[in-house]
């Protein structure tokens, strides 16, 4: 049997040239349109930008994300280029009527691809139990929070040595919401839920545990730089899982003893009068149902107060309405109801202009206030 | 050459339609082909899911669906993928290439293969139908973690899901105990375990791991429908049932699942280097071992889909996902060690093949950031996860079932695919890929977590969303060429002829298509590569 004539068949190196030059020059085109640079693109592979967590915890994690990195980007550039590299070097050429040596393999090589990945993965184990061990270390804390997940909002409990609740921090975000920590005290979370499985997940703090219903994960750390970090639910809840959103402000300890004195004066005293007295000038009708407000365009009349009568539908999910002017102030905040009720909301006056209001709680909803 | 008739033909046996034919075969090839067609219906169906998915990601804000629809859109997305494209397409080569390669007639039992392909379009037909009942489709993710995707909180389409997914569980556990009598019992004189093609072993593992997880997940499905239904706890903590119970038995066989969606593929591929390099697969024995050895290690992995629950031991588990790495990189040596020194022909079935490795490549690192636990607490539930299984499914299984399709079509019908918009069709797709997923792994860590419908504007995440999703259409357009090849091939494709890429196993020394029942006579089978050892005058020829 003689093997029928072949033609040229090297039509390979020229599609794998034509993808790569296609790849790259969308890429850097791409990027050189959305503004990127160089050290941003490089940052983008390293967790939160490379700008590095904020716990004790988070070095060792970024430690180890870094050596899994390295390693993972050398074994791809050597698999890679072998693979290129016979792409390009092994096509078919017209001289090749023979057939190559038909090599069946070889036990020695083998073996050797077999204890390399064997001793480099046993490597990665290691570390990572060593980080592991550090990450879930326990510690005892002053400071411990119950942080409940509902659909679909965070509260966070403040609770004192034997575990009763101090306050409850109903806001999840805004300059007075939030889940407040001091920075370099241990944190102790407690995590809560009684509908279904969320999880707590702040991006800075290289960390996320689940929230499982009839099971209490708990967990520590210390924030070790002062500021506000974005934390969000992580595990799939329902239709409004994207709006679970919550953050995690950071501040000096005797800050933190301040606030936790007054947040637990404030939850001690009597309640204010109803706020939900009388309206006030001319009344703008407002609703939420479903995590969304019932318009996302209201006028109100300009340097006079005027009443904002807000309707909560939402069965047992809190929301309020707070006006924030341009520069992103807030220029008035609702007290929060829980649905389903109402409430007036009586408003300052207001200088004319465009404002957006939004649910504190849940930060996505949102609209225009024209104040003319 | 190779026809076979019936004669003389009885006279009560009257002709039917061909439609009649297709829908009463039991012939395997027949069967195999409707697999093909049935899961490339739902493939469409999920990918135009994924687009209204990325079209919705593409700006900050809700522009094109509700929340609710969003959560139904990746759910089905998913279901449509996993269940009903990817391990089915795969059961469809099983199918018509594995009888071939074994010189067997037809699968064991025809008749049960004939109900495993029909349970999938009622299966198919029943999930999907949860976009037409009142409070719509699954929308808990394909995972559907109780308490989420209980009565509570989840509606009909729930229960829709439910049930479709039970049948097509059942459709492959019929056909795992199919190819397993098949393969053991209806091999061809001289095709010994160890002469059985690579396809043939990777259906045989397979089916060995339907066979142990998939009554798994249908006792999770039963129980689930128990307590949606009748009043049942087994997930329910508030009356001592167990949220995360669900999820042990769900990964016991969705783990093993990821494999029953990629060893296929990997057979696929381990049939087309060989050929396209005029070479034999280097370390065939390591690579059936590597193959056994991923199948068992398979089954010790589940719970690293579950280390952020608080709720498993995780060095074991940590250690035995950073092992099934080793088999993995030993099939990828192999792979390479097959090209080397080769003499590559790059067709279209090499190009995809070739694709596979490079993309799987990278879908396997980036596992094993997952594997080292810390890491995996930042990035669990993130995009990262996104892109990582996208890597290893798209990547590596869709990729291996074009290079199948390309590679068996002139088999199938006779006729080959038009070489040049194959290539068109592999340069799109690849390129689509990688846009649409490598740009998820720096969402992950940026902090975007997954199934969330929405993102504020100041989060840093639009412009890798957008690259994305111009990165899905780019996938979807590249589908274009491909169908259009297929229209125009099937009439008038270039006759094939038997054995078009000078391949080895036994399906190419038969007509194409082959004739019922396959074989008139069958070359003498002295190695794996029976047909290349007719062609160069080891054996005697057929």
């Amino acid at each position: 049997m003689s093997m029928p004539p072949r033609s040229r068949t090297g039509s390979g190196p020229l599609v794998a040239g034509l993808i790569i030059a296609a790849v790259v020059a969308v890429s850097v085109l791409l990027l050189a349109a959305s503004g990127a640079t160089p050290t941003g693109v490089w940052n983008s592979f390293f967790p939160v930008h490379n700008e590095g967590g904020v716990t004790d915890r988070s070095t060792s994690v970024q430690n180890l994300y870094d050596i899994v990195f390295y390693i993972a980007v050398v074994i791809f550039l050597i698999v890679e280029g072998l693979i290129v590299w016979s792409a390009f070097r092994y096509r078919r050429k017209p001289g090749d009527t023979e057939l190559p040596p038909q090599t069946h393999g070889n036990n020695l090589v083998e073996v050797i691809w077999t204890v390399i990945p064997t001793a480099i993965v046993l490597f990665l184990f290691v570390l990572s139990w060593q980080t592991l061990n550090t990450v879930e270390a326990k510690v005892p804390s002053d400071v411990h929070v119950r942080a409940v997940a509902a659909r679909f909002q965070w509260s966070f409990d403040y609770l004192d040595a034997d575990g009763k609740t101090l306050f409850t921090q109903a806001l999840p975000v805004g300059d007075t919401g939030g889940m407040v920590v001091p920075v370099g005290e241990p944190v102790l979370v407690d995590l809560r839920s009684d509908d279904v499985i969320h999880a707590f997940y702040v991006p800075k703090f290289l960390f996320k545990r689940d929230v499982v219903p009839g099971k209490t994960n708990t967990f520590n750390f210390t924030v070790e730089e002062p500021g506000t970090y974005r934390g969000q639910c992580a595990e799939l809840c329902g239709a409004f899982h994207g709006s679970m959103l919550f953050e995690v402000h950071a501040v000096s300890k005797g800050d933190f003893d301040t606030w936790l004195a007054d947040q637990v004066a404030k939850a001690n005293a009597t309640p204010p009068p109803s706020p939900s007295g009388a309206a006030a000038g001319p009344v703008v009708e407002l609703g939420a149902l479903n995590v969304a407000f019932s318009t996302n365009a209201l006028t109100a009349p300009a340097n006079a107060p005027f009443t904002i009568h807000f309707k909560n539908d939402d069965d047992k999910v809190p929301h309020n309405v707070e006006i924030k002017d341009a520069s992103g102030g807030a220029a008035f905040v609702g007290d929060t109801i829980t649905g389903v009720a109402e409430i007036n909301y009586n408003v300052p006056p207001l200088k004319p202009g465009a404002y957006t209001f939004v649910c504190t709680v849940h930060p996505n909803m949102t609209g225009t206030l024209t104040v003319q | 050459m190779a026809s076979t008739t019936l004669n003389p033909t009885a006279p009560a046996y009257r002709s039917r339609s061909t439609l009649y034919e297709w829908l009463t075969t039991t012939d395997h090839k027949k069967i195999g082909i409707m697999y093909l067609v049935n899961s490339f219906v739902f493939f469409v169906a999920g990918g135009i899911l994924a687009l209204v998915v990325r079209t919705e990601l593409a700006q900050p804000g809700l522009q094109v669906v509700s929340e609710e629809f969003y959560n139904q859109a990746f759910t089905m997305h998913a279901s449509f993928m996993l269940f009903l494209f990817i391990i089915p397409i795969l059961a469809g080569f099983g199918n018509y290439v594995v009888p071939l390669q074994i010189g067997a007639p037809d699968m064991a039992f025809p008749r049960i293969n004939a109900l495993s392909l029909w349970l999938l379009p009622l299966g198919g037909l029943l999930m999907g139908s949860g976009f037409f009942v009142s409070g719509g489709s699954a929308a808990s993710g394909w995972t559907e973690y109780p308490p989420l995707s209980g009565a509570k909180f989840s509606g009909t389409g729930t229960d829709l899901w439910i049930v479709g997914l039970t049948l097509i569980g059942t459709s492959s556990i019929l056909g795992a105990v199919n190819f397993l009598v098949t393969i053991f019992k209806m091999r061809a004189p001289g095709v010994t375990l160890f002469r059985m093609s690579i396809l043939t072993w990777t259906v045989l593992v397979t089916s060995v791991l339907v066979l142990m997880a998939t009554p798994v997940l249908t006792s999770a499905l039963i129980m689930l429908f128990i307590d949606r239904n009748y009043g049942g706890h087994f997930f329910d903590p508030n009356n001592g049932g167990n949220a995360v119970l669900y999820q042990n038995i769900f990964w016991f066989y969705s783990h093993p699942a990821v494999y029953i969606m990629v060893l296929p593929a990997m057979g696929i591929i381990s049939e087309v280097l060989p050929v396209f390099s005029r070479k034999p697969l280097f370390g065939y024995k390591a690579f059936v071992f590597a193959t056994v050895g991923i199948g068992a290690l398979g089954f010790s992995v589940w719970a690293h889909h579950m280390f952020t629950t608080g709720a498993v031991f995780l060095p074991f588990f940590s250690l035995m996902t950073f092992l099934i790495a080793v088999p993995t990189g030993v099939k990828m040596f192999n792979w390479i060690a097959t090209l080397w020194r080769g003499q590559l022909v790059f067709k279209t079935p090499l190009l995809f093949a070739m694709g596979f490795l490079s993309l799987f490549l990278i879908g396997g690192l980036n596992g094993a950031f997952s594997a080292a636990v810390p890491v995996d607490f930042a990035l669990h539930d993130t995009y990262w996860v996104v892109a990582h299984l996208h890597y290893v499914l798209f990547g590596g299984s869709v990729f291996g079932v074009f290079a199948g399709i390309y590679y068996w079509f002139p088999k199938m019908t006779g006729r080959m695919l038009g070489e040049g918009l194959g290539k068109v069709q592999f340069v799109l797709l690849f390129i689509g890929m990688n846009m649409t997923f490598f740009p998820m792994h720096q969402l992950g860590l940026a902090g975007m977590p997954r199934r969330i419908a929405d993102y504020a504007a100041t989060s840093g995440w639009t412009e890798l969303n957008l690259l994305a999703t111009v990165g899905g259409f780019v996938i979807a357009i590249s589908m274009l060429p491909f169908f259009w090849n297929v229209l125009v091939s099937l009439r008038n494709g270039k006759v094939a002829g038997d054995d078009p890429w000078e391949a080895n196993t036994l399906e190419w020394a038969t007509s194409s298509p082959p004739p019922p029942y396959n074989f008139d006579h069958l070359p003498e089978v002295r190695s794996e590569r029976p047909v290349f050892d007719a062609r160069h005058g080891r054996t005697a020829a057929h």
